[in-house]
């Protein structure tokens, strides 16, 4: 009988024992202290858009887990011709990174070459599709490079849903980066979330509605080398816009908006890429669709302390329980001033259709700009089919393809 | 009209720019700083605004700036003898990156700015109303600016000893006209106006401050200068030429949708080809043939530009 108890104690203190070893690989344990990390920005690092909300992601790592970044903005062709990103790899690797984040697109041909020189060092290519298998670029060679990226065109809906409901005119503008895939995503996701909810809610004629697109030619404004957004966003105005959404990385739409709100004009804009963007001119900005980069970049961190770092292909949504959490989602909405009552209202229950699934706003049918079908009838859009967009969508106005 | 009201709005601190470096460089000193000054005076205008809430002492800021290295400038020629374009280079290397570093706590702030200002009775006029009356200060300022400019290079006593001292320093200073001092003088005023370009940029055009918010306008002015013949009046002529470019380099887009990503370069790489074409030897053979053009197309810089005046 004594054994029989013994045994049963034995059993019980393995199993909290257990319990115990599991609560010890808790995330919350996890420990950055000693851990250096790099950030790659493509921006400044206060641009109040992409870089700053990448910035932001690493000194929440920092909070969070007390590790230490190395951190280099600006680097494009434009602001710094002299270096490469490679060469910024092996700089931060002789700095003592143990896991890089490369922040932009743009920056695909430098971090392949940086994590093909320094295999042993995990790295992170923001927005691209290197470790992704079903990915046209996929890099199955690079097993230290894993890819994050929001799944924005939610957001990009919400904000083209919130110029549907407020355009006077039904003319609005999008203020575009350069041309790819990604861009043309994101563009097709306003444009939708604008058709949905200027005919779907407001009941207006769908042709009724003119949305034209505008590229820059670059993520942010190189004087000699983009054109000038604040010439575009003032040209969208003279055509007749009321409403101009930004797609690139500063605030001139919401900037020319606030000046000619100034000179008595009825218009909005809705800026991108970071939270506090609204707050140039809040009065006129009827919300901002943002990345928030912390919460993936943390579980990324964490796998790299626990030496179990995989190279994957991330693309992480928003919180539906809580859009603007800073700790649980990756892409959040903010409402702007400039937003009716009414038209938050009309938000809030889009919002809620998107999280409960009832709006899927890339369901077919839906044309290419040319007439070729993107979506059969009925048909919803898979990962890849979103991922590479290959043309606007039918009308819209505006340039599918660059050379 | 809309996009001609446009054009001329967002073309006024390039006026302000080269009027400034077409006066300096007709008193024969070139300010090659023109980029980083145009960019540090921004700066300044924009801190100075947002500090006080007075757009006028943004203004004042951005002229006592960009005077202030146009000064530096003129003594390291005048006085030290020095290379004016290696110094000019360094300067705008300098004045830039002191932007970025000082301009760092005022990215993305509001600040009071130039308010919009449609002139009573004259911005009714049919067309021209809209175009040209319906902007604000900073816009009408450089209206004021290229005409004052004008009549008094070409139409004054005090233009003409300008013009003397940009051309022949010698014989200027044979005449009585103290040179060096002259140059001292329309170096800082010509610094002064490219200061006002900055502070129209940052308080009126691109409103705000972020890094590199003015970058290359000033090589563009420095071309624009020599495409307008060092004639204020032509070089407004290309300020609004290289506005106009620009808006059709994005109308263009639509129509030529392949050629998206090189339409933004347009206007620059077309600046500069104009440049060329206008220092072409039939070009300057056609003004020869028709006297009445040649006015409008002769080119020619001052002769002393550039060169050091010692006293013998």
């Amino acid at each position: 009988m004594k054994g029989k108890y013994w045994a049963k104690f034995l059993a019980i203190i393995t199993v909290l024992a257990m319990l115990a070893g599991a609560c010890g690989d808790d995330d919350d344990e996890v420990s950055g202290e000693g851990f250096t990390f790099g950030m790659i920005l493509v921006g400044p690092q206060n641009d109040r858009g992409w870089s700053q909300a990448h910035y932001e992601a690493g000194e929440y790592l920092q909070e969070q887990l007390g590790a230490t970044m190395i951190v280099l903005d600006k680097v494009n062709g434009a602001d710094r011709p002299e270096i490469t990103v490679d060469q910024v790899v092996d700089d931060m690797v002789a700095q003592g990174a143990q896991l890089i984040f490369a922040t932009s697109d743009d920056m695909k041909d430098g971090i392949e070459l940086g994590a093909a020189n320094h295999p042993d060092v995990p790295m992170v290519w923001s927005s691209g599709d290197s470790a992704w298998a079903d990915g046209e670029g996929y890099r199955a060679d690079l097993d230290n490079l894993g890819n994050e990226m929001g799944r924005m065109y939610y957001a990009k809906q919400i904000a083209g849903c919130a110029a549907g409901l407020t355009t006077e005119t039904g003319n609005i503008g999008y203020l575009g980066p350069l041309i790819n895939d990604e861009t043309r995503r994101l563009a097709n996701s306003v444009y939708l979330g604008a058709q949905y909810c200027w005919s779907e809610v407001r009941g207006e004629d769908p042709a009724a509605l003119t949305f034209s697109v505008n590229w820059i030619g670059f993520w942010f404004n190189i004087p000699g080398v983009t054109l000038d957004p604040t010439q575009v966003a003032n040209d969208f105005f003279d055509g007749g816009a009321d409403v101009v959404i930004s797609g690139i990385d500063t605030t001139e739409a919401l900037v020319v908006a606030g000046q000619r709100s100034d000179g008595g004009d009825a218009v909005w804009a809705v800026p991108y890429d970071y939270e506090g963007a609204c707050e140039e001119k809040p009065e006129i900005c009827l919300g901002v669709p943002y990345f928030n980069w912390g919460p993936a970049y943390l579980e990324v961190t964490k796998s790299v302390i626990k030496g179990e770092f995989a190279a994957e292909w991330n693309w992480f949504g928003p919180d539906w329980d809580d859009l603007n959490s800073l700790n649980t989602s990756g892409v959040g909405f903010v409402e702007g001033d400039g937003l009716s009552d009414d038209s938050a209202t009309a938000l809030e229950e889009f919002i809620d259709g998107l999280a409960g699934g009832d709006i899927v706003l890339f369901t077919g049918p839906l044309n290419y700009q040319d007439g070729t079908p993107y979506l059969t009838d009925g048909e919803v859009a898979s990962d890849h089919q979103l991922w590479y967009t290959k043309q606007l969508l039918e009308g819209m106005i505006g340039a599918s393809a660059s050379n | 009209m809309e996009e001609l009201a446009t054009i001329i709005a967002t073309a006024s601190p390039l006026v302000y720019a080269v009027v400034g470096e077409t006066i300096t460089e007709k008193a024969g000193v070139i300010n090659l700083s023109l980029d980083g000054s145009i960019m540090l005076s921004a700066m300044a205008a924009f801190a100075t605004s947002f500090i006080t809430g007075s757009v006028w002492l943004g203004f004042l800021a951005a002229i006592l700036v960009s005077a202030g290295i146009a000064a530096l400038i003129a003594f390291s020629s005048i006085k030290l003898h020095l290379n004016q374009i290696a110094v000019g280079f360094v300067l705008t290397l300098l004045a830039a990156d002191l932007a970025s570093f000082l301009g760092d706590p005022y990215v993305g702030e509001r600040a009071a700015h130039v308010e919009p200002w449609a002139i009573p009775g004259l911005s009714k006029i049919p067309v021209i109303g809209d175009v040209l009356f319906d902007h604000n200060l900073s816009v009408y300022g450089s209206y004021l600016v290229v005409i004052a400019a004008y009549w008094f290079i070409f139409r004054t006593k005090r233009g003409l000893e300008l013009q003397g001292v940009g051309e022949r320093p010698e014989a200027a200073f044979a005449r009585g006209i103290p040179v060096n001092r002259l140059r001292y003088i329309y170096t800082i005023i010509g610094g002064g106006l490219v200061g006002m370009a900055g502070a129209a940029f940052s308080l009126d055009v691109k409103l705000g401050w972020r890094d590199g918010l003015t970058q290359n306008f000033g090589w563009i002015a420095l071309a624009i200068v020599i495409f307008g013949g060092w004639h204020p009046i032509r070089g407004a002529i290309g300020c609004y030429l290289f506005g106009a470019l620009q808006t059709l380099a994005l109308k263009l887009q639509p129509v030529w949708p392949d050629l998206s990503q090189i339409l933004p370069i347009l206007p620059f790489a077309l600046m500069i080809f104009t440049l060329l074409l206008v220092y072409l030897d039939w070009f300057r053979r056609l003004g020869d043939r028709h006297p009445g053009w040649r006015r409008l197309l002769a080119s020619d810089p001052p002769s002393g530009i550039g060169r050091i005046f010692k006293r013998e």
